[in-house]
Formats: structure tokens, sequence, C-alpha cells
């Protein structure tokens, strides 16, 4: 029965049991829900409806449990994700990230449809839509492959931990352990830097020009001969031409007929400094002003000046080249010129990734040979195990088996994960390009929709992993807290509840540590059944602190593994808690050494609680006959 | 001034058909996938055009200057050369764009052409690119004649990460490290 604003409600199972030939049976069972309102009106309703309303289901699957094994819920790792799922707030998001989802989807949809219209992009679009159709499929693959290698991982690493159970020394095998991890971290680490993709470098770095510079001479030379022909010719057309051209004339005599350099050189800049400076920079003499040296610097500059200038349609002058390929080439010449240097680092650079590769080729051999070693060396130890020599070797096998395989998962998903990261790049680059195409095809009131809805939905996803973090922060705290009080006076360790994503899929690993970060693989079962109460009192308290309304816990025989003084303890802490736990212990009971009954010890007494009743079979009894057998409820 | 580069760069050279199966096929992989992958499937070139270039360049520093026979099917990769090197998205990977004007400088000095005629006007700029594209596909077909015919000797010769490097840059057995 429950009560809420004066109204209450009531559930009642119901069952018709009938006595045929002599045997009972039972039929037509179900749940009656009755509500009686504020006024008093009773009226009746669905009864399965009514307990879900009252006592939901996904609370009622986790507030029930039957001895200490039961309360273990976590090492399904997706109970624990539903379980805070159902109660962090991040769950209010859901429906809004749907939601979400579904408008940018349709905004989206409605951009795509604008751009295609347009002729012009349609085959640009039909390509980055494949293209990024290709990558999701990718990425899908990926995805399944990283999941079940989680799976794997997971089913490994407790075969594993299952194991070193078996070895004497397990501190031991912890430190080698931690060895064994930090060297091949090492490896790994030591792996990532050899870098033996000679090909690549070859275009990336441009080792593929080492050679070049003999082809680069043959071009420089092919340029410069062809530079020298062109302005020759030139020259001779220009006296052909007789004497418009009294200044080419004269430029010419000033050379002794011998071939002028290409107009513009030195350039402009060179000119004017040469001219203000009153030197000829080039033999590194001076060139007073109004001497022949000057005269003939600024004649130069005068000439390149004119040449830049439109040339005047009126006049149609017979030219020779109509056009000019040479000057670029010329150019270009010189461009690769100033790059020689570089063509002539290139083998130096070569030989030192060679050798730096080389280098840490043998780091690495060293590396594995200590790695060997310690392998060695664990094997002793797991071998000082308490399971028979018969089974040893089994476990042996399987143990280094294991060990390999979650190695290579380990690198697998390592792999995919980079890969995945890679996929997700492109995607956006792909995703970027095709927003481009947008902008430049569709109306500016649908883009800018699209955009909104997209940042509403970054939102949306943000608020609700921000939320998730929050409520398993808080688990954590609040978890720690009722654990300590559990075990007052006793070593604990910290409850950690690790969260991993991988694959786009999130998972709570959940773990005892020491203060110092270190696992604690073998916790006695006492502390193992205490932190999992402690979390399924956390996470009760959290859910009436955040429903605003609490629902009971029904445990049964929890606590078999604790001792008196414990549950004691234990019961006291219950007392203090707010919501509603039922529990059903076996303990405070001894039996009168001189009448042989049970009684409840006197130390029950100082335990608080609401309310307590012992549950017994009603004396006297016919130990051979059934009916006989009551049970007695005496309130305590 | 004229550019003869701009104008050389938007062609697409092309290669005999037979080597399309036996080296594009077999060694260069086209549409993204990990560095490591690649080289893992034997894949040393991240795109045909990698693989064209090394053969030019292989062709050019061993004077294999071999025209592709005339009665042969000549292909290309729909790639037009100023866009070999612009890695853009890839990661891991730099640009090499101007790989290309070095390509370009090796064609006009290896290509006999009358470029006084071309400044005088007598030739046509295209004359003139489509001679030094056929210079090009020269050397790309000698480099890919050197390639396959050290595939057919030793068929494992590639699987060596330094393979390609050894092979263009002529570094002979001793001079680099193992």
């Amino acid at each position: 029965m429950a009560k809420e604003n004066n109204e209450k409600k009531s559930i009642t199972r119901y069952f018709t049991v009938k006595k045929k030939n002599g045997n009972p049976e039972i039929s037509n069972t179900g749940i009656e829900g009755v509500e009686n309102n504020r006024k008093g009106e009773r009226s009746q309703v669905d009864g399965e409806l009514l307990l879900n309303q009252i006592f939901p289901f996904e609370i009622r699957k986790y507030s029930m449990f039957k001895g200490e094994a039961e309360l273990d819920i976590f090492k399904d790792k997706d109970t624990l994700m539903t379980l805070i799922n159902s109660f962090s707030s991040a769950k209010y998001y859901e429906k809004y990230a749907a939601k979400a989802a579904f408008l940018r989807e349709r905004a989206e949809k409605a951009v795509e449809d604008a751009t295609k219209t347009s002729n012009k992009n349609l085959q640009e679009y039909k390509k980055l839509e494949l293209a990024i159709e290709g990558l999701h499929r990718e990425r899908e693959k990926i995805l399944t492959f990283i999941e079940s290698a989680e799976r794997q991982r997971d089913t490994l690493e407790g075969y594993i931990k299952e194991t070193e159970k078996f070895a004497e020394n397990a501190e031991a095998l912890d430190t080698i352990n931690k060895r064994i991890k930090k060297i091949e971290e090492q490896i790994n680490t030591i792996e990532g830097h050899i870098d033996e993709k000679y090909t690549i470098p070859l275009f990336d770095e441009k080792w593929i020009l080492m050679p070049f510079e003999k082809v680069h001479q043959e071009f420089t030379k092919k340029v410069a001969d062809l530079n020298n022909i062109k302005r020759e010719l030139q020259t001779e057309f220009d006296k052909q031409k007789g004497v418009k051209e009294g200044r080419r004339q004269a430029t010419a005599d000033l050379f002794n007929n011998t071939i002028p350099l290409p107009v513009g050189v030195p350039s402009k800049a060179h000119m004017e400094e040469m001219l203000k400076d009153q030197i000829c920079k080039i033999c590194n003499r001076p060139a007073k002003k109004g001497s022949e040296a000057y005269n003939f610097m600024e004649e130069r500059l005068k000439e390149y000046l004119q040449s830049q200038n439109p040339k005047s349609k009126t006049k149609e002058e017979p030219v020779l080249y109509p056009n000019d390929y040479l000057t670029r080439l010329f150019a270009m010449g010189t461009q690769q010129e100033d790059g020689l240097a570089k063509l002539r680092e290139i083998k130096e650079n070569i030989t030192d990734r060679f050798e730096f590769n080389k280098k840490r080729k043998q780091d690495l051999e060293e590396c594995r040979e200590k790695l060997e070693k310690e392998l060695a060396e664990r094997d002793k130890i797991v071998g000082l195990s308490n399971i028979g020599a018969d089974r040893l070797t089994d476990v042996f096998k399987n143990y280094n088996g294991w060990y390999q395989d979650l190695k290579r998962l380990e690198m697998d998903l390592n792999e995919k994960g980079k890969k995945l990261q890679q996929i997700d790049n492109e995607l956006k680059d792909k995703k970027g390009e095709k927003d481009q195409v947008d902008i430049n095809s569709a109306q500016t009131f649908l883009i800018n929709t699209k955009n909104i809805l997209r940042d509403i939905e970054t939102i949306i996803s943000f608020n609700s992993l921000k939320k998730f973090d929050e409520f398993i922060e808080l688990m954590q705290l609040k978890s720690n807290e009722i654990f300590q009080r559990i075990n007052l006076d006793a070593f604990t360790g910290i409850i950690v509840f690790e969260k991993r994503v991988s694959g786009g899929k999130t998972t709570i690993n959940l773990q005892l540590q020491e203060a110092d970060g270190n696992i604690l693989h073998r916790p006695n079962q006492s502390l193992l059944t205490s932190m999992h109460i402690s979390i399924l009192f956390a996470i009760s308290e959290l859910a009436a602190e955040l429903k605003e309304e609490g629902f009971p816990m029904i445990f049964d025989a929890p606590t078999s593994s604790f001792g008196e003084t414990k549950t004691g303890q234990f019961l006291n802490l219950i007392y203090e808690t707010e919501a509603q736990k039922i529990l059903l212990v076996k303990d405070f009971l001894e039996t009168d050494p001189k009448t042989r009954e049970l009684k409840i010890k006197p130390e029950f007494k100082t335990v608080q609680r609401d309310k307590a009743f012992w549950i017994r079979l009603k004396r006297p009894f016919d130990r051979k006959n059934l009916k006989t057998l009551d049970t007695e409820i005496i309130p305590l | 001034m004229n550019n003869l580069f701009d104008k050389w760069k938007t062609r697409i050279p092309r290669y005999n058909e037979e080597f399309r199966p036996v080296l594009f096929d077999a060694l260069s992989k086209k549409f993204g996938g990990s560095e490591k992958t690649k080289v893992d499937l034997g894949k040393h070139f991240s795109n045909n055009y990698e693989l064209y270039m090394f053969a030019f360049f292989l062709g050019l520093y061993n004077n294999e200057r071999v025209p592709i026979p005339d009665k042969a099917k000549k292909v290309d990769f729909n790639h037009a050369i100023q866009y070999w090197g612009s890695k853009g998205n890839t990661i891991g990977r730099t640009d090499f764009t101007i790989l290309q004007e070095y390509i370009f400088a090796a064609l006009v000095a290896r290509t006999d052409v009358d470029f006084i005629a071309l400044e005088k006007g007598e030739i046509t700029e295209d004359e003139v690119i489509k001679a030094l594209l056929q210079t090009m596909e020269a050397y790309t077909n000698g480099g890919l004649i050197c390639i396959k015919e050290k595939m057919e000797e030793n068929s494992n010769y590639f699987l060596q990460p330094t393979a390609f490097l050894r092979m263009v840059l002529n570094f002979k057995s001793g001079t680099l490290p193992d």
C-alpha cells in the first residue's frame, strides 16, 4: 500500500486454490490494484500498471537480492550502465537528443535537396556523398570489431585475474606484472619511433631529388644558352632594323657588339640602390654621378622602366619575339639553384634516418631481452601456486596464452582506435567540403537553420555527457562514504568507477584500489560484499534525492560473511539511511544450553531499527506431519 | 610573360595499359587506408601518381627513355599533374606539389624542342607541351619497365621497406646501414 497526497493506492496479489482429487490446485493468479482518491472514492485499476508506477520495474530489478553472490550484479558491465542511466539526470536528455538529431537530419536533408537541384554541383555532391557513405561503412566495421574485441578483452582479463588467484605470492606477481607492463610500454614507444616507411619520404621529404642536381645543371645551362641565343638574335634583329634605334644601337655599341644582359637584370631595386650609392656593386667599382658607368646604369634602368609601360597600339612595330616563355623558365632555374643546398643535404638526412632506426632497433632488442627475463621470472612466481602440480601446467599454458592474446587485442584495439580517429577526421573534412558546396548552392535561410540545429544537438549531447560524469563522480563519493561507515575501523581501500569510452560506447569498470592507485585484485568476501552493498545503497540514496521518492530494498541474507560485530555496525548504518530497507538475517541467534531453545542474543538490543520481527517455526510441531508446520512472527 | 609550366600541369600524362594490373594495381592503393595497412598489403604508394612519378625519376636517372610503342593502348588515371602531391586531408602526409616543378625542369632539359621558334611564335604552345608530355611518358615507361623487370627477377624484392629507395637513389648495398 502506498500513500501520497491523501491518495491511497493498494496492490493485492490474488490466487484461487481448489482441492481437486485431494490435491490443491492453484489458478487464477494476478495482481489487483485499487486507488482511493482524496474524496475517499475507490476505483479498481490495472494492478500491474499500478505496481510499476509505485515501484518501477527498473528499480525493482535492483531492489531484491538473495544472498551475497547476487549482490555482485556489476559483473555484467551493462547492468551498472543501465542502473546509472536510470538514475542519472543524463537520461532526461535522451529524448531531446533523439529529437535534436531528427531535426538536424531533416534540416540537412532540406539543404541537400536544395543543393541537388543545382545541376552544376550535382556530380561533385554525389562524389562527396559516396565518399562519406564509404567512410561511414568503414567506421561501422571498425566499431563492430572494437565492440567484439572489447568483449574478448574483458573475458581475457577475467580469466587472467582468476588464474592469478592461484598464485601464492599475489603481491610479487602484481609487482612483476607492473614491470612487464612498463617494458612493454617502452617497446611500444620505441616501435612508434622506428619509421621504416622509406617510400613516403621519397615524395614528402623530396628524397627522390637526391640525384637531381645533374639534371638541374642541364636545365639551367639549356635555358641560359637559349637566353643567349635569343638575345643575340634580338641584337641582330635590332641592328638590322636600323635606327629608330638610337638607343638600342647605343646599347649595342657600349657592349662592343657583345650581347647585353636581359632587360631587368640586375633588378630594378638593385639598380636603384647602386645609383643611389654611386657604386657598381657587380664589379665593385665607383660610378660617380655623371660618369660613363653611372650613365650606363641609369640608361639600363630607364630601358627597364620603359619595357614595363603598355605598348602603344597605334605604333605597330615589327617584333622578333611575340612570346616570352624563357623569362619564366629562367626564374625557375634560379629558384631551383637556391634549393640546391637542400638537395645536397638529402643524402645525409637519409643516412641519419637509417642510423636512428638502427639505434632504436638495438634499444628494442635490449628491451625484448629484459622482457624475456621478466617473463621467466613471472613463470616462477605463478609456479608457486596453491593448486595441484597436475593442473599447474595447464594454468601456465593458459595464463601465458591469455596474456599474449590480451596484448595482441590491446594492440589491435589501439590500431583500430587510431584508424577510427582518422576516419572521423576524414569524415569531418568531407562533410566540410559538402557544407561548402551547400553554401554555394542552397539558400542562406536553410543553411542557418541547419547550423542552429547542429549547435543545439551538440549542446544537448555535451550536457548529457556532463550530467553523466557528474552522477558517476557523486556516486563514487557516496559509495565510498557508505563503504567507510560499514567497515568502521577496518581496511577498506577506495571504490573507483573507471569510465571507459571506446568505439562510441561507454562502460563503467568497477575497481577496488589502494590510495596509491594500485588495484586490489583479491579483496576478501566481506570487503567485496560491503563494496557491493555500498554501491547499491548509494544508488538508492541518490535515487531518493533525485526523484524525491524512495524505494525499498530487500536483502535476503546479504551479510553472511560479515560476522556479528560488522553486521551490527551495518544494521546501525541502515537505520541512519533514509530509504526503506528490509533485511532477512540469520545472525544474533543462539541456543539456550539448558532448554535447547533458540533465542535472540542480548547484543541485538544495541542494534537500531524501525521494526524487527523474528520469524520462526512455530513450536511444538510433529516432525512427521507437514501439516503441523506453521510460521510464527514475533515483533522484537 | 607566358607560362609553359602552368599550362603543362593541367595535362594528364598516360602510360602503357599493360602496367595497370601488374604494377599500378599491385603497388599503389587508392581511396584511403592507413599508411601502415598499405605497406602491410605491399602497397608502397598511396596513389597511382606516386608510382608514376617514381617511375619517371627512375627512368630519368637511369636514362631509360623508352617511348610507349605506337600499337600499345595508352591509359591515364584521370588526375591532372597540378593535383599530384596536394595531400590536403591525408593524415601524416605532407604536400609535395613542388616536385611538379622539378619534373617540368627535367622535361625542358631533355626535350628536343625549338624554344626559340616558340618565342617567335613559329610553333605553338600545344606542340611544345605535347613534346614535353611525350618525354615524360617515355621516361616513365622506361622506369615502369625497370620495376617490372625487378619484380620478375625477384618477386620478394619489393617486400623490403627500402626497396624503392635503393632502386631510385641507386644506393649500392653497404652504403646505407641495414
